[in-house]
């Protein structure tokens, strides 16, 4: 039983979520139910004959794509590889600019620059900087020797994807470098000038002290970034289309795909409640071994 | 002392050629945007592609500016993107609080559930049914549609953000306010917020970029160039069988400036805040 | 005790005041300020056609278009043409979802592979009475409105055509000791190693990915006699390779001709995953001397002079029979409640007047007077052929798929014209349009 003021505190807390909690269920809740009640109907858009309840043949069909266990690797790869170089990127510059130099401001600013501009842009831009006869990546690396001719980095198949991380990894990384930055300016000076004292080196230092400082903010970043990078789509889109034959792509792509090209929203709502479910369990185990470990 | 003289000067000089890489890095792609913005049509798509210009040029920018809608994308986004900063923030500092003060109600909990779930679902899959939704009601085609999509997308961050500032202020604070007699709202609106001011800039930052930069919705939601907002607006540049990449870039230029701009004179704002709800995450 | 100043207290204050205002006012209430494009109640009022098109403001066509448009809507008091330019890049989309909505545009530019799409999606107009009242019925090319005509019905206007010729870059040809183009296929998988050894360029391109693609597989499929889907006597439509050897055969000459081409280097290595950017780039800048192209490339004279020089046009080099790809541009009327003054307008769209101003080089009727550079394509109209009015996207896209299994998996021209011929039958049978099912 809840006394009487907790009773008030708790309207006050429904209150509270209430506008965020409306605008959820209207544009995410409402959307979401429709997806997972169309992924098990015939709903196909050039196909009028074919409706109502179609039991488990949308996901049968998706999974028997040819290149299902294709885009689910690829998914795997792009996430994965993505994150880490974001992580590992943005941990070297936040360090960097985390030490006593002049012109920090400047830097930070010139850091921030990659997220400031639209995906969109970004990807024609970079497209063309990286073509074989009038891209200006290639000429350098020619010019300097590195390489001895023009290399089609997106078109072929076993570099487009990985061309594709490294982009995103430019966009993505000055988001970790402000939070670790953050983080990093809340490691305590008096600990670490005593740590030094008492004759600790810089690595020990480094990762006796401010590592362990950094990890919740870490750990949220990276779990953040896993959800964001496995539904983004934009720079593969702008970028490869998915191509060279089916070689950078991801589901959310194929999820496109199906709705947009086929008009089938039967699949691209399987595809979707597929790709939900494998999160949301991801998610609750996170959720269940964070619980456990602050029990013990 | 915590080096040695020698040891700090190779810090320094390692701090340094890392920090101009990445610098490199960075500006690379946008310094290209800048000079083929600069260039004359003739030496914009050719086989030595180079930083050096050899007849600069503004054509593109007053090209842009005159003969193009360019300066009306401009005035809708910014627009736009005020209304759904403002809307954001206050929505989640109520949403944030609630997470940070009250999770031992299970509703709050399934709100913070729920607000996590919102982050997993692609935008490709919400374009059709939020169509349908906007048209029952009777939004396509307005500001509104926009502002509607852009705040349930920055919402969710946003709430957690003010969570981690929330959870950085002691909660004594409020307790004496309490005793003075003040209400929830205005012990958050008179004690809290003064404090976190920081944490209010960097979220809103990152409310404003969202918007601003969101191009999907506002090509799907918008039909007529009075409502059409920023990037929908530059990607017209793209033919349908040549790009003008000298507008396209200019505009783009146009367009990335003033956000850069105000991210310098903000960003000792944004490291700060950030650093409120670092501790806890 | 900590206490701020009172100043600062005072900014956030006000600040934060001022914010709630602002949302308050630009909330999420219904939009009473707004002005809806909607028609409704408007009886004897004019009537508001909304059109999108997907035109280039910043060219003179583009401005030509929007100034015949403003003389149509000030003649006609009781229309008002509503125009919204929106690319092709994104228009598909754009209609598709407005389409599911039930908000469709009154009229639209559009893509021939559209068309029957759109079509199954029963959102075009049956424009048939209008058309055979229509006095200039018969002024256009006959195969352009069969493409746009289904099951008898008219179901699109011919917006413009974008007939594909060859076009080769002079200058590298009379160095490498050639002056006429080949004819045909032979002639040039001849011709590029010797160009290559010459001139240090390829002689040919293609683009392997993208619409472009399947495009260009057309041209060389429709030059063997080959379709990609025919008419069966349900009404319905199906491949009919797999039922006849030689039919086979012929796709898989098509491949290796592809593949031909890429082993005898007569083609740029890369080619196998350019998209139409690229091999426009690179035709334009002289990278290489020959690619059946549009009569867009024009336009790149601007910005590559030098490259654009020396450009002429012939007719594409074929082997069993000339054949080129007519990419047929309709002009979409969807089903609204004003499809008298829909037609109307599209008929001024389609009127001699309007087409030799705006489409001089490009446009479907025959009585219309095209300049220079139009006329060579012009002329290959009547060997022009198109998509069959099927819903096309995924089996333009496993024509694309086809080459990619050639140039890159390396899969056998016989297995993907078995392939292939498999894969169009099931997209068919996927939206209901296969013949027999």
């Amino acid at each position: 039983m809840l006394t009487l003021r907790e009773k008030r505190i708790r309207l006050v807390a429904y209150y509270f979520v209430l506008p965020a909690f409306a605008f959820f269920l209207l544009l995410n809740a409402y959307p979401l139910i429709t997806v997972v009640w169309d992924s098990f109907q015939f709903k196909n858009m050039l196909n009028a004959t074919q409706t109502g309840f179609a039991h488990l043949a949308n996901y049968r069909e998706v999974l028997s794509n040819e290149y299902f266990l294709t885009a689910l690797r690829n998914t795997i790869i792009w996430t994965l590889l993505s994150v880490t170089g974001e992580y590992i990127l943005g941990l070297s510059s936040a360090i960097a600019l985390n030490q006593p130099i002049r012109g920090r401001t400047l830097f930070r600013g010139i850091i921030i620059i990659p997220w400031v501009v639209p995906i969109v842009i970004a990807g024609m831009t970079w497209t063309w900087m990286l073509a074989p006869d009038y891209g200006v990546i290639n000429y350098w690396l020619i010019q300097l020797g590195v390489i001895d001719k023009p290399y089609y980095w997106l078109g072929e198949m076993n570099t487009a994807l990985f061309t594709i991380v490294f982009v995103n990894i430019w966009r993505s990384f000055p988001f970790f470098t402000i939070s670790l930055l953050a983080g990093l300016q809340t490691v305590s000076k008096e600990v670490m000038e005593a740590a030094a004292i008492d004759g600790a080196g810089i690595r020990v230092r480094f990762f006796y002290i401010v590592l362990p400082q950094l990890k919740t903010i870490s750990l949220t970043l990276i779990f953040v970034h896993l959800i964001w990078t496995a539904i983004n789509f934009d720079f593969i889109w702008i970028m490869t289309q998915g191509g060279p034959l089916y070689s950078s792509e991801t589901l959310p792509i194929q999820i496109y795909r199906y709705a947009m090209e086929d008009y089938n929203f039967g699949n691209a709502s399987a595809l979707s409640s597929m790709m939900l479910g494998v999160m949301m369990t991801a998610f609750i185990m996170y959720y269940v071994i964070n619980s456990r470990k602050s029990k013990n | 002392m915590l080096i040695s003289k020698r040891k700090q000067w190779i810090v320094q000089s390692i701090t340094y050629i890392v920090l101009i890489g990445f610098s490199f890095y960075c500006l690379f792609p946008f310094l290209w945007m800048v000079v083929t913005s600069l260039k004359p049509d003739n030496e914009i798509r050719t086989l030595t592609p180079s930083f050096l210009i050899q007849h600069p040029t503004i054509e593109h920018f007053i090209n842009v500016l005159t003969g193009s809608s360019f300066l009306t994308f401009f005035k809708n986004s910014v627009y736009v993107s005020l209304v759904v900063t403002a809307a954001s923030l206050i929505i989640s500092i109520f949403a944030g609080y609630a997470l940070s003060r009250f999770v031992r109600f299970r509703g709050v909990k399934l709100f913070g559930v729920a607000m996590l779930l919102s982050q997993m679902i692609p935008g490709v899959l919400l374009l059709i049914p939020l169509y349908l939704t906007m048209k029952e009601l009777h939004l396509i085609n307005t500001y509104n549609s926009l502002i509607l999509a852009y705040t349930t997308f920055t919402v969710p961050l946003c709430t957690f953000m003010m969570k981690g500032f929330f959870d950085s202020i002691p909660i004594d604070m409020e307790e004496s306010a309490e005793i003075d007699g003040c209400t929830r709202v205005g012990t958050i609106f008179r004690i809290l917020l003064p404090v976190s001011l920081p944490s209010l800039v960097s979220t809103s930052m990152f409310g404003f970029l969202n918007s601003w930069n969101e191009f999907m919705f506002g090509f799907v939601f918008i039909n007529d160039e009075q409502h059409r907002t920023l990037t929908p607006g530059i990607y017209l540049f793209k033919g349908l069988y040549q790009t003008d990449w000298g507008s396209m870039m200019a505009s783009s230029v146009l367009s990335v400036l003033p956000v850069v701009i105000m991210f310098l004179f903000l960003q000792r704002f944004l490291v700060e805040g950030m650093t409120a709800g670092a501790v806890k995450g | 005790m900590r206490q701020q100043p009172m100043r600062y207290k005072k900014m956030s204050k006000l600040a934060i005041v001022a914010m709630a205002a602002i949302v308050m006012m630009t909330g999420c209430s219904g939009s009473a300020s707004n002005a809806t494009t909607s028609n409704e109640g408007s009886t004897d009022q004019a009537v508001t056609l909304n059109f999108w098109a997907a035109l280039d403001p910043s060219t003179t066509e583009g401005k030509t278009i929007e100034q015949q448009i403003k003389k149509f809507d000030q003649e006609h008091t009781d229309i008002n043409i509503n125009l919204q330019v929106i690319t092709y890049d994104v228009l598909h989309d754009k209609l598709v979802a407005a389409i599911t909505a039930g908000d469709s545009p009154d009229l639209s530019w559009g893509l021939g592979e559209w068309v029957g799409e759109f079509n199954q999606m029963n959102a075009l107009a049956d424009l048939t009475p209008y058309m055979n009242e229509w006095k200039d019925k018969d002024i256009f090319y006959p195969n352009v409105m069969k493409a746009l005509t289904i099951d008898e019905k008219v179901k699109a206007l011919p917006n413009y055509l974008g007939i594909r010729a060859l076009l080769y870059h002079e200058n590298i040809l009379k160095q490498a000791g050639y002056d006429a183009p080949p004819k045909t296929w032979d002639e040039l998988l001849q011709m590029g190693p010797v160009i290559k050894a010459k001139t240090n360029k390829y002689a040919f391109g293609f683009a392997g990915t993208g619409v472009r693609a399947s495009q260009e597989l057309m041209t060389y499929l429709a030059q063997k006699g080959l379709s990609i889907a025919e008419k069966q006597a349900d009404g319905k439509y199906k491949n009919t390779w797999q039922d006849n050897p030689q039919a086979l055969q012929k796709v898989a000459e098509v491949f290796q001709f592809y593949k031909d081409m890429n082993a005898q280097q007569v083609v740029d290595p890369n080619a196998k995953t350019w998209g139409w950017e690229e091999e426009d780039q690179n035709f334009v800048l002289a990278q290489y001397a020959m690619v059946v192209n549009g009569a867009w490339i024009e336009g790149r004279t601007s910005e590559n002079p030098e490259g654009m020089s020396d450009v002429k046009i012939a007719a594409p080099p074929y082997s069993d029979q000339p054949a080129t790809f007519m990419e047929v541009a309709p002009l979409f009327v969807y089903n609204t409640e004003h499809t008298k003054q829909a037609w109307e307008f599209a008929s001024f769209l389609m009127s001699k007047e309007y087409q030799q101003a705006v489409n001089p080089s490009k446009s479907a009727r025959t009585d219309v007077e095209s300049d220079k550079w139009g006329k060579e394509f012009m002329k290959l109209t009547s060997q022009g052929v198109s998509f069959p009015p099927v819903s096309l996207s995924g089996i333009s896209q496993s024509m694309e798929d086809s080459i990619a299994r050639l140039m890159l998996k390396n899969d056998s021209p016989e297995q993907i014209a078995t392939w292939l011929s498999q894969a169009i039958n099931e997209n068919l049978q996927k939206t209901n349009q296969l013949s027999g099912s």
